[in-house]
């Protein structure tokens, strides 16, 4: 019993990493129905620079903000180079090839620059495990679920409090309309990549001192979390948190009940059942073609 | 206030207007009217940004702060004063009404235009629609039609405009709702706002306005002040068929 | 075939041919043979991507399904290569239809997604279940046997050749006919498509299955030719170089898919071979810019313009001599000619070749058999089965959330006449439309054609039971000719099957010739048999409107349903359109008409139903309906009613 607590905790630290990133993933979709295909090299690009500015010396906390900036430039980067060019042709093959393709780029340049092999990130909390009801949780997972709660919760704040916030969830709503209230939607589409990328990073900052560390790290996460973002329904903010819980646990205690080989199984198969289903996810509205 | 000459605008392949001119002189009401597919709402939309047009000029403002916007990003042309309330209301319908009020202010919000008194234009617009005042915290889409339109409305308002452009606001309402817009429409009219109406409904349009132009087929049919047109035989034609 | 190409293809089977012999080099025949597995994996892949226009992220995973059924069937039953090739194909081809239920209601970045899970899935279970495949220990398979002997390395080459040529030819025919043509519809208007009688569903099925089988051969193909197998190779990384070689080769073309194999075999030699590389991308950064400046001298292009391609290879030629091996490098290369393709070569080399050499001449030139006589009549003339009604519309609710765009509509629509259906904007016609070709499930109420419901049929069926329509929004196969457009309308005509469409059997190209005869006389029915070889994109609009009505009659209705035909129209297209609807009635076919153009309704229409707020307030002859206050009150306002 203490052993499937465990998996359940680490199963939740888990699926709150997935939850963040679909919810970048959300956060561009909703404003410009597009998303980067490359968002699991967002991650690993702030692990990795996290990881350089830690082993220079700089305090764990410190270098958090600092990535969180980078992560700000890397979205706004594959935005003006990936995605505003296809959009401008409304080309849907175009963002998709192109995101997938920066990812790619991204991905050698980190194996080049940080090498091939794993890497261990320090981590900034005892190692020392807690017991919580009963069963082991490592303080790390505690951080990684309050991180990514955390931040959700910044940018919801961010979107129902600021005018700026606003503005995005407008262009969201309605894009022609928010450009009639004066809203430059083009930058509202750059700034909500560059905040997907920003929760990447943060999220590959979080995640990187539980496993390993290294180039490979983004692939399939971004493939999973986009599982966890249809899941719980592309528009659907409650609905990722919860899709992210599901395969989180279903990862964790297949991975120890099966076998480890297979552990990335449940989720993809929930991706495929979920998409013939109900496409729109569990959480989501189907819209109404309008001929 | 808005002068419009020899527009050319279309969709794609599609061409809808073949060349109409009109002029919004400040403190009027000006009526667009004609029957669907006629171009009202393709001229409004070429005139706030949301397309651009393939040839003619559209200029804004009088004298020497006039200035040409008909190749500026529609965001650019709501900073500089033109309010557009869209056709299909457009409210943001995830949002509370308060939230899209605060939206419409979104340039003098901003530093784009000067911003006086956010916080008192929005108790004064909602003030204006009573039923906006009793949903203040209501998510905009759950509102009624009509309801959305007084909101769309009202949005439009709160930037502060040097002219509000308002888009079939009748369309889909009901008849009472439908002299309540009217209403409203009429009372700023007394507050000295200049406005550009398109409306189907050509009765209660003419009925508003002081002057009124009639397009069909992307071409002005005929124009002249509002009380003359009202029992113009042409205008009926221009709906229903039968002067050709 | 046009006897230039015909030459060309001859010439290029014997080089292929001669290959090894001349060469005599076992590693330039294996590259070479690597070159025609991957091209045919291509040749299947280009239904997917070319075709349907959707991309797929998993055919490394298929490719791996069916290099690991021959090596499974052969470690495991020891069978011979005439049994696992075929089990290959069939098998993949199953896991083709997996992979299609659930990517049938998506599309775009979904189905990518779909793809790519059901790709990495297929990889896990091959690495996983070594009891199967022995996971990463990898099987090691021999040549296949030929005389009790394995086959040497030219033999198996032989073999692999004349597979290549076989599926080239099949492919072929495949994307020829009418399976090409709905592949097709698939991707520029899946709803015209349904409303074609072409099922999106369906086909979609169809072009997973037929991928996957190509992919399932080559995979076969390649287990012999490597002689060992691994999981690994199945990954995400091979999957994009497909997708690149695709789309670099060139879309919907097999040169393009055969140049587009050769890049990605080739290039990462090349880029092993650090001088090598430094030549060609020297090379390459040198004509870039001389073409640069040509083409600026000749003011085809702007500096803006060529700015990004000219700094992009000079930089690529400088970043060479900057560093000393490039195969860490690979994948950025990759991606970069992926981004570079994606902006810059979006019909791929091939695409690129043909508009620069073939622009100019007159694509109508390019030969299409036309029929010597035009059969005078081949709109089916429909034998009116008595008068009375023909569809029976009771008590239609439709209701959007709170919204009700038809409320209690009744209309009925009698044989043989023209029946108008107009009202103000969001009265609820188009909705109408909408319940009436299965687009829409009403909330309630009944829809009774010939007798029958139409209520919870899809949009593909109630196509075929002689409901036709066009749309507000013209819904074209854009990439398609005119001709094509309306073939795919005649798609109901076709009884042959994939084998017969393979093998070209003579009931297949019976099939074939009829619907082209029958849709050239469509197109001289609505005045477009001119355009026929023209691409339906580059039609004026008003031409573009009568060839959906071309392709809409294409399906032998008994109704004719038009959406707002004359919208955007001038008048000379006006009369031309009124004179094509009274053709159509006179032919038996029952019309009904949506339109806000008044002169129009009222000179066509027998009967004319007004709609307002989603109910009908009117009904009766135009002039009736002209002269109704309620209609003038619904389209003026209140007061104008007074003064009418």
């Amino acid at each position: 019993m203490t052993i499937l607590l465990q998996l359940i905790y680490s199963g939740i630290a888990l699926g709150m990493i997935y939850a963040v990133i679909a919810f970048g993933y959300q956060l561009t979709f909703a404003t410009s129905g597009t998303l980067n295909f490359g968002q699991g090299e967002s991650l690993m690009l702030g692990a990795l620079v996290g990881l350089t500015l830690v082993t220079l010396g700089m305090n764990y906390w410190l270098m958090i903000p600092v990535v969180c900036l980078f992560g700000l430039a890397q979205g706004a980067f594959v935005e003006t180079i990936g995605v505003r060019p296809a959009i401008r042709i409304k080309s849907e093959f175009g963002w998709i090839m192109s995101t997938i393709a920066l990812g790619i780029i991204f991905k050698n340049v980190a194996e080049n620059v940080w090498g091939r092999d794993d890497l261990r990130f320090p981590s900034p909390l005892p190692e020392a495990p807690i017991r919580l009801f009963g069963a082991n949780v490592l303080p790390m997972e505690l951080l990684v679920i309050g991180g990514a709660l955390l931040m959700m919760l910044a940018v919801e704040v961010f979107n129902s409090k600021s005018i700026l916030g606003k503005a995005v969830v407008a262009t969201s709503n309605d894009r022609d309309a928010a450009a009639l209230m004066g809203i430059n939607t083009k930058l509202v589409i750059t700034f909500s990549y560059a905040l997907s990328s920003l929760t990447a990073a943060f999220a590959g900052v979080l995640v990187a001192p539980l496993t390993l560390t290294g180039a490979t790290m983004g692939a399939v996460l971004g493939l999973k979390a986009f599982a966890v973002a249809i899941i719980g329904g592309l528009s659907s903010g409650m609905g990722i948190v919860v899709g992210g819980l599901i395969l989180g646990i279903a990862e964790t205690t297949t991975g120890f009940y099966v076998s480890t080989g297979y552990k990335d199984v449940p989720g993809l198969v929930l991706l495929l059942i979920v998409l013939a289903l109900k496409p729109a996810g569990l959480f989501g509205k189907t819209a109404i073609k309008k001929v | 206030m808005l002068s419009i000459r020899n527009l050319h605008a279309g969709y794609g392949k599609v061409k809808v207007l073949h060349g109409i001119s009109i002029d919004v002189p400040r403190g009027s009401v000006v009526t667009l009217i004609g029957s669907n597919g006629a171009g009202k709402t393709t001229t409004m939309r070429a005139v706030s940004g949301m397309i651009r047009p393939s040839e003619g000029e559209i200029t804004m403002g009088e004298g020497a702060s006039a200035r040409r916007i008909d190749a500026f990003d529609a965001h650019r042309i709501a900073r500089l004063g033109l309010a557009h309330s869209p056709e299909g209301r457009r409210v943001f319908a995830s949002m509370t009404v308060n939230d899209n009020l605060l939206l419409g202010a979104f340039p003098r919000l901003t530093w784009g235009r000067p911003r006086g008194d956010v916080n008192g234009d929005l108790e004064r617009a909602i003030t204006l629609f009573p039923r906006l005042k009793e949903r203040r915290n209501q998510l905009a889409g759950t509102l009624s039609g009509g309801e959305q339109q007084m909101l769309a409305m009202a949005r439009a308002i709160m930037l502060n405009p040097d002219i509000v452009l308002l888009d079939e606001p009748s369309m889909g309402l009901a008849p009472i709702l439908v002299e309540e817009v009217f209403r409203i429409i009429a009372d700023l009219k007394a507050q000295g706002v200049t406005m550009l109406l398109v409306e189907q409904f050509a009765a209660a349009a003419l009925n508003v306005a002081d002057y009124g132009y009639v397009l069909e087929n992307g071409r002005i049919a005929t124009h002249g002040p509002a009380a003359k047109l009202r029992n113009d035989p042409m205008v009926k034609a221009a709906y229903l068929g039968g002067a050709h | 075939m046009n006897p230039m190409k015909k030459i060309a293809a001859l010439a290029g089977l014997v080089a292929l041919a001669a290959f090894p012999v001349l060469s005599g080099n076992p590693y330039y025949i294996h590259l070479v043979e690597t070159i025609m597995i991957y091209a045919i994996l291509l040749f299947g892949l280009d239904i997917v991507v070319g075709y349907t226009g959707q991309v797929s992220l998993g055919h490394a995973g298929l490719f791996g399904v069916g290099a690991y059924t021959a090596g499974v069937l052969f470690m495991k039953l020891g069978m011979p290569i005439w049994v696992t090739a075929p089990a290959a194909i069939l098998l993949t081809a199953g896991f083709g239809a997996i992979l299609a239920l659930p990517a049938l209601r998506v599309s775009g970045p979904y189905l990518a997604m779909v793809t790519l899970a059901f790709g990495t899935i297929l990889q896990i279970l091959i690495n996983e279940m070594d009891f199967l495949t022995s996971g990463p220990l990898g099987i090691k398979i021999p040549k296949p046997a030929l005389a009790g002997k394995p086959m040497d390395e030219t033999q198996y080459y032989w073999l692999v050749a004349a597979l290549l040529v076989l599926s080239l030819v099949v492919v072929h025919r495949i994307l020829r006919s009418h399976l090409g043509r709905a592949f097709e519809a698939l991707r520029d208007s899946p709803i015209a498509s349904d409303c074609m009688g072409v099922s999106v569903y369906r086909y979609k099925v169809h072009a997973f299955v037929i991928s996957a089988g190509f992919a399932g051969l080559a995979g076969s193909l390649y287990a012999y030719s490597e002689q060992y197998i691994s999981p690994n190779t199945y990954n995400f990384e091979l999957t994009i170089l497909f997708l690149l070689a695709i789309i670099m080769g060139g879309r919907k073309t097999r040169t393009g898919a055969i140049l587009g194999s050769a890049v990605i075999v080739l290039l990462p030699k090349l880029l092993d071979d650090i001088d090598l590389f430094r030549m060609v991308a020297t090379a390459l950064a040198v004509a870039m810019v001389a073409g640069a400046a040509v083409a600026l001298a000749r003011r085809m292009t702007t500096p803006r313009q060529i700015a990004i391609p000219v700094a992009g290879t000079v930089g690529l030629a400088g970043f060479s001599w900057a560093i000393d091996t490039l195969a860490d490098w690979r994948l950025t290369i990759f991606g970069l000619m992926i981004l570079l393709v994606v902006y810059y070569l979006q019909d791929g080399i091939v695409g690129f070749a043909r508009k620069l050499f073939v622009q100019g001449r007159a694509r109508a030139a390019a030969a299409i058999e036309r029929p010597v006589d035009i059969a005078p009549d081949a709109i089916l003339a429909v034998r009116a089965q008595g008068q009375g009604e023909l569809l029976d519309v009771r008590g239609i609710l439709m209701q959007f959330s709170g919204l009700k765009a038809l409320n209690n509509v009744d209309l009925t629509i009698r044989r043989g006449t023209i029946h108008g259906l107009i009202g103000p904007n969001g009265s609820g016609k188009s909705t109408m439309m909408n319940v009436l070709t299965g687009i829409y499930v009403p909330t309630a109420g009944s829809v009774s054609y010939r007798g029958q419901s139409l209520v919870g049929r899809t949009p593909s069926q109630i196509a075929l039971s002689g409901v036709a329509r066009t749309f507000q929004n013209v819904q074209l196969f854009g990439e398609m000719t005119v001709l094509e457009n309306v073939l795919v309308g005649l798609h109901h005509t076709f009884r042959a099957n994939l084998a017969d469409v393979g093998l070209s059997t003579p009931r297949y190209r019976r099939e074939e010739a009829a619907a082209r005869e029958r849709a050239f006389a469509m197109l001289h029915f609505v005045g477009l048999e001119a355009v026929a070889s023209e691409e339906a994109r580059n039609l004026p609009y008003g031409k573009q409107r009568m060839l959906e009505i071309a392709r809409a009659l294409a399906l032998d209705p008994e109704l004719l349903l038009l959406d707002e035909p004359a919208a955007g129209l001038t008048a000379p297209d006006i009369r031309e359109l009124t004179a094509i609807v009274h053709k159509v009635r006179d032919h038996g076919i029952t019309v009904v008409l949506i339109e806000h153009h008044m002169d129009v309704v009222m000179s066509i229409c027998d009967t004319v139903s007004v709609l307002d707020f989603g109910q009908k307030i009117a009904e009766g002859k135009p002039a009736e309906i002209q002269a109704d206050e309620k209609v003038i009150e619904a389209y003026l306002g209140g007061e104008a009613a007074a003064a009418a």
